[in-house]
């Protein structure tokens, strides 16, 4: 009895606990979510949470003020009776309903207002047409004529984006493969000594490859090609993927390996046959680390295929949708929601191997 | 143990040799021959089907009404001009620069950070190639505003292209009409004004000087306005110059006037919301209706922040920010986009050859958003009568300066500058060691 009680407690703890870091880390995202189709004006005047039942003061009767009112002096209006300044902070009357005076001495108008619940529901979704469909510009032409011109949607973006990611995922997954196998299983001169320089590459910052790097494409000719940025991101990532894969090909039993080496397989056969298949959780948990980075990523974009309408990445698409000084920031929410849908199906349809993945290498055999 | 170092060996070499490979560069495009008379040559047809490269700042709406202004020309000699704007476009222009690929012509919006490029000989003297008549269309400050350190002595390093003026204040006509107000036309009178409207139960200004990582420029706006209205034009210059200390008399007293207008009662929602309001969304409350907050001094990009149902000439309107002493007359605070050549050759140089004259920013200036320091560009071709006023007002203003902030080094302008501005209106230091800490950072 007393052990189940424990246990019980136990489990209401965890259980609680667990849903009070769900809900902290879910919140902000539902306040984005809100956000995302909500105005402008809006955003700026009230929070996301205003969409929820609550009590508010709500004008039930406005009053004009006498001009021949003395405004310095105390005041009787609507059966309440203050100076200025208390009219203002707002008086409540006997029967629960509050006298405010809105505005300044001079042009301010008194309002008689009432408790009542309400909810903010005026939700729109042109944020989202904005972001999807590109915004409208009405711009004046010098004989002052108006015209409205479409501005970029976000397809061309969504499809360089998805051109720089997909290669730039697949090809550090092949050649780290080949190469985890290689420092794995295969018996050569130096090879102690390349992988450590391939893990001490982990600890190296991207940032400081880009020039270098740059100036190497210019002579070659690569400069905004998508080649240059499958390059890149396929060098940024192979160490983390060679490591990765290393440790999770290390772990399979040795004993399997022997016997197809015994029936005189080669070390291709190996690889493509026993390695690859058994190796897919940690593939595909790479896969999603570099899909999520590289679909995410602004800064090596930006510098190897720059910022051009017609080969520009989503992030890029993203950040110019605000507009050179920012004033359209609440198009952002509902543009990265939109951004987020790919790595989303990403995530869920490859997460069951996910957690796998993650443990990929922890233990070792 | 003998084939080990072998393999190393080997593996040396080979990254030694792509080293190598990496290290020879190529020499790019043809020689740039034409002086003064690319524009004509351009225009003549001679370098039609030629690639200009540019980058720049600005994006979104201001790309669409930029590539607007370039099309007739574009159609007229055959040139390309193709630009690419991004919002991290200061450290994409700067890695371009290292890698040695800079594209042909760049939008500086800080002459601060064309300067560093000039000093190291990144940027091509735009007298080596324009005619005096193309430079004889700007007022000569512009020129002089343009003209930094070069290598080996001072070149000009670009041309203006726009600008935006500073010194003026918003405020809501048909609300201050109403309440029977009057236009300040001295700072006094200004300041009576302020001490009006907090008599009558609001807050006279609307001030945020929130921006991201760029919080405190709003301030520092401010700061260069008060300067150039309470001390001469000689001591702003030393200052922007960093000979005039941030702790002497000058600034500091600049940075007094500047609390006594920033303080608790004048502030809507409070000295504390200084630094808590987003520039954008500072002047909000004075489209409620009725206004919270009746004054906000801001650029003439600000009306991009305005709601959209306001009406300019209804809703709201604008005065010159007046001057504080009348031995400094009636200065005026721009900033500005400067075009540089860093890639040479004969189409950019046609290009920035037509940057200089009025024609290639109408378009802009018919859609809104920006003014011209051309002297040939006529106040009929703005769209708007905003601008058109502004630029009334900078015409009859008896000076103008570019914002100082902008020109000075990037450590000070677009670092300490903010911060500490932005620590003392949020009461973390005091005035003293807020100017104390900008000296210390100067780079010397």
């Amino acid at each position: 009895m007393n052990a189940t009680g424990q246990s019980r407690w136990a489990n209401f703890f965890i259980n609680g606990s667990l849903l009070f870091l769900v809900a902290l880390w879910t919140i902000p995202t539902l306040g984005l979510l809100v956000s995302s189709v909500r105005t402008r004006f809006d955003i700026a005047t009230s929070g996301w949470w205003a969409i929820l039942p609550h009590q508010e003061w709500v004008l039930v009767d406005e009053i004009e003020i006498d001009d021949d009112l003395d405004r310095d002096g105390v005041m009787n209006i609507a059966g309440v009776t203050g100076t200025f300044e208390e009219l203002r902070e707002g008086i409540e009357t006997e029967d629960g309903m509050q006298v405010l005076w809105i505005g300044n001495r001079r042009t301010g108008r008194v309002e008689v207002q009432e408790q009542q619940w309400v909810m903010r529901t005026d939700l729109t979704l042109d944020n989202y047409s904005n972001v999807l469909t590109g915004k409208e510009y009405q711009i004046t032409q010098p004989d002052g004529t108006v015209i409205t011109e479409q501005g970029d949607d976000m397809t061309a973006a969504f499809l360089n984006s998805l051109t720089v990611t997909i290669p730039a995922t697949v090809i550090p997954i092949l050649i780290a493969a080949f190469a985890a196998y290689g420092f794995a299983w295969m018996r050569f001169p130096g090879r102690k000594i390349l992988f450590t320089v391939v893990v001490a590459l982990l600890v190296v910052p991207l940032q400081i490859a880009l020039v270098p790097i740059l100036s190497d494409y210019r002579v070659l000719g690569l400069n905004g090609t998508f080649l240059a940025i499958w390059l890149a991101h396929t060098g940024f990532g192979l160490p983390l993927a060679t490591y990765l894969l290393y440790s999770y090909v290390k772990g399979l039993p040795r004993d399997i390996l022997e016997s197809a080496f015994i029936d005189g397989a080669s070390h291709f056969t190996i690889f493509l046959r026993l390695i690859l298949p058994l190796s897919i959780p940690a593939l595909a948990s790479f896969a999603i680390f570099q899909f999520l980075w590289v679909w995410n990523d602004y800064l090596v974009a930006l510098v190897f295929i720059g910022a051009a309408p017609d080969v520009q990445v989503l992030t890029m698409r993203l950040a110019e949708i605000v507009g050179s000084r920012g004033a359209d920031w609440h198009l952002l929410t509902a543009g990265a929601f939109v951004t987020m849908v790919l790595p989303m199906v990403v995530f869920f349809s490859l997460q069951r191997f996910f957690v796998r993945g993650l443990l990929a290498g922890s233990v070792k055999g | 143990m003998k084939s080990k170092t072998q393999w190393l060996i080997l593996s040396l070499v080979v990254i030694m040799a792509f080293a190598l490979a990496a290290c020879g560069g190529a020499t790019d495009g043809a020689a740039a021959d034409c002086v003064n008379d690319c524009l004509d040559r351009a225009l003549a047809g001679e370098f039609s089907g030629e690639v200009v490269t540019m980058t720049g700042p600005f994006v979104d709406v201001d790309a669409i009404k930029f590539n607007d202004s370039i099309a007739s020309f574009e159609e007229q000699t055959g040139i390309d001009i193709q630009y690419e704007g991004s919002q991290e476009f200061e450290s994409a222009i700067s890695i371009r620069v290292d890698a040695g690929d800079p594209p042909n012509i760049v939008d500086f919006p800080q002459p601060g950070l064309m300067a560093n490029f000039a000093s190291t000989g990144d940027i091509v003297d735009v007298t080596t190639f324009l005619p005096d008549s193309a430079l004889g269309n700007y007022n000569d400050s512009w020129n002089q505003m343009a003209t930094v350190p070069g290598p080996d002595g001072d070149i000009q390093a670009g041309v203006f292209h726009r600008f935006n003026g500073k010194s003026i204040v918003w405020y809501p006509i048909d609300d201050f009409e109403a309440a029977g107000y009057a236009i300040p036309e001295t700072w006094d009178e200004l300041i009576a004004l302020s001490d009006q409207i907090l008599a009558d139960g609001d807050a006279p200004w609307c001030v945020g000087i929130g921006s991201g990582a760029a919080t405190g420029w709003v301030a520092t706006d401010w700061m260069e306005e008060i300067m150039l209205r309470t001390t001469s034009l000689e001591n702003y210059d030393a200052w922007v110059a960093g000979d005039l200390a941030f702790s002497s008399p000058e600034v500091t007293n600049a940075a007094e006037v500047l609390s006594s207008v920033w303080s608790e009662d004048y502030v809507f929602g409070g000295a504390a919301a200084i630094v808590t309001t987003e520039f954008g969304d500072a002047p909000t409350p004075m489209f409620e209706d009725p206004p919270r907050c009746w004054l906000h001094k801001q650029g003439n990009f600000i009306t991009s922040f305005f709601p959209e149902s306001a009406v300019a000439g209804e809703d709201y309107g604008f005065f010159y920010l007046p001057g504080i002493d009348d031995a400094y007359g009636k200065p005026f605070l721009v900033a500005g986009d400067i075009m540089s050549l860093m890639k040479d050759s004969n189409a950019a140089r046609a290009v920035m050859h037509y940057f200089t004259q009025g024609e290639a920013v109408k378009e802009w200036l018919a859609a809104g958003g920006a003014l011209s320091p051309h002297l040939d560009a006529e106040l009929s071709w703005y769209g708007n009568d905003v601008e058109r006023g502004v630029a009334e007002i900078v015409a009859a203003s008896t000076s103008f300066r570019f914002d100082g902030s902008d020109l000075m080094p990037g450590e000070v302008g677009a670092g300490s500058f903010w911060e500490e501005m932005t620590n003392y209106f949020s009461g973390a230091t005091d005035l003293t060691s807020a100017l104390e800490n900008i000296d210390a950072s100067w780079p010397r």
